[in-house]
């Protein structure tokens, strides 16, 4: 329980109180907003990736074989005689395992 | 979840943090822009944490009071309040009766005590944990405080 002595005092500071009340109280800085996700590491990872599939090199290879393939050799006859030879034959019948001469060879 | 919920309070104690922050800066506005400036800085970055061994308040308070000794001690125009003895006091009310002519005269420490007293409705005990002291410290710069208070309100009642 507060005496007189308490009584005035706060009499006093409520009036300090009161004339505070004139003085303008700056504003409460509000801190800037960060969303909970950081969107640029996203962004940055889809925009890579976006770049990295222009910049690649189109290594399409045409799967289509050729219809018909022309040969050319150059060949001697009976007598001795160098001869050319040019002969159309189909892209199969001219297709040769890469290891065939493993084969022929050993 | 804790940081939006300091947040919320902290905006809740601005007014009063600023007013604290102004008595503890001689009454001076601009400092206690500064002060106040500071210290949230300091909470934003880590520098004082709360950790919920006391009310908000009273850390807040804590904080303020600890940051302008510290502007005020580096501008040099005081080498520590807290040390200055409170017989550099003189008896006389100050010629300028204002309210706020009249709590800068009293000693530092019992001008803090009384104003978080009366000022801003605190308990003793609270005073003692923003300051760092003892209860019974705390006491006595209270009652000194408010008797020599008293003694100047009364007379420059009656030079009026």
């Amino acid at each position: 329980m507060r005496n007189e002595t308490d009584k005035e005092l706060q009499s006093f500071f409520d009036q300090l109180k009161e004339n505070d009340r004139e003085i303008q109280i700056p504003a409460f800085p509000e801190p800037a907003k960060q969303s909970s996700i950081n969107w640029w590491i996203p962004i940055g990872i889809a925009a890579s990736l976006t770049l990295g599939f222009f910049l690649l090199p189109q290594n399409k290879k045409d799967l289509n074989p050729p219809a018909e393939v022309i040969i050319i050799t150059l060949e001697k006859d009976e007598n001795n005689n160098q001869q050319i030879l040019i002969e159309e034959k189909t892209y199969l019948e001219t297709w040769e395992s890469p290891t065939s001469s493993l084969l022929t060879e050993y | 979840m804790k940081k939006h919920w300091l947040e919320t309070i902290l905006k809740e104690l601005h007014s009063e943090a600023y007013h604290w922050s102004r008595q503890c800066c001689s009454f001076d506005d601009d400092r206690a822009k500064d002060v106040l400036q500071l210290v949230y800085l300091k909470i934003l970055e880590g520098k004082a944490v709360y950790k919920e061994k006391s009310q908000v308040k009273t850390w807040l308070f804590s904080v303020i009071r600890f940051t302008a000794y510290e502007e005020i001690k580096k501008e040099g125009k005081n080498s520590s309040l807290d040390q200055l003895p409170d017989m550099a006091y003189e008896d006389d009310p100050p010629e300028n009766d204002s309210h706020e002519a009249l709590l800068q005269a009293l000693p530092d420490r019992q001008k803090e005590v009384l104003l978080m007293v009366f000022y801003h409705d605190m308990t003793l005990e609270q005073c003692a944990e923003v300051m760092n002291l003892h209860i019974g410290t705390i006491r006595t710069h209270y009652d000194r405080g408010k008797k020599k208070l008293k003694e100047w309100i009364e007379k420059t009642r009656i030079e009026k």
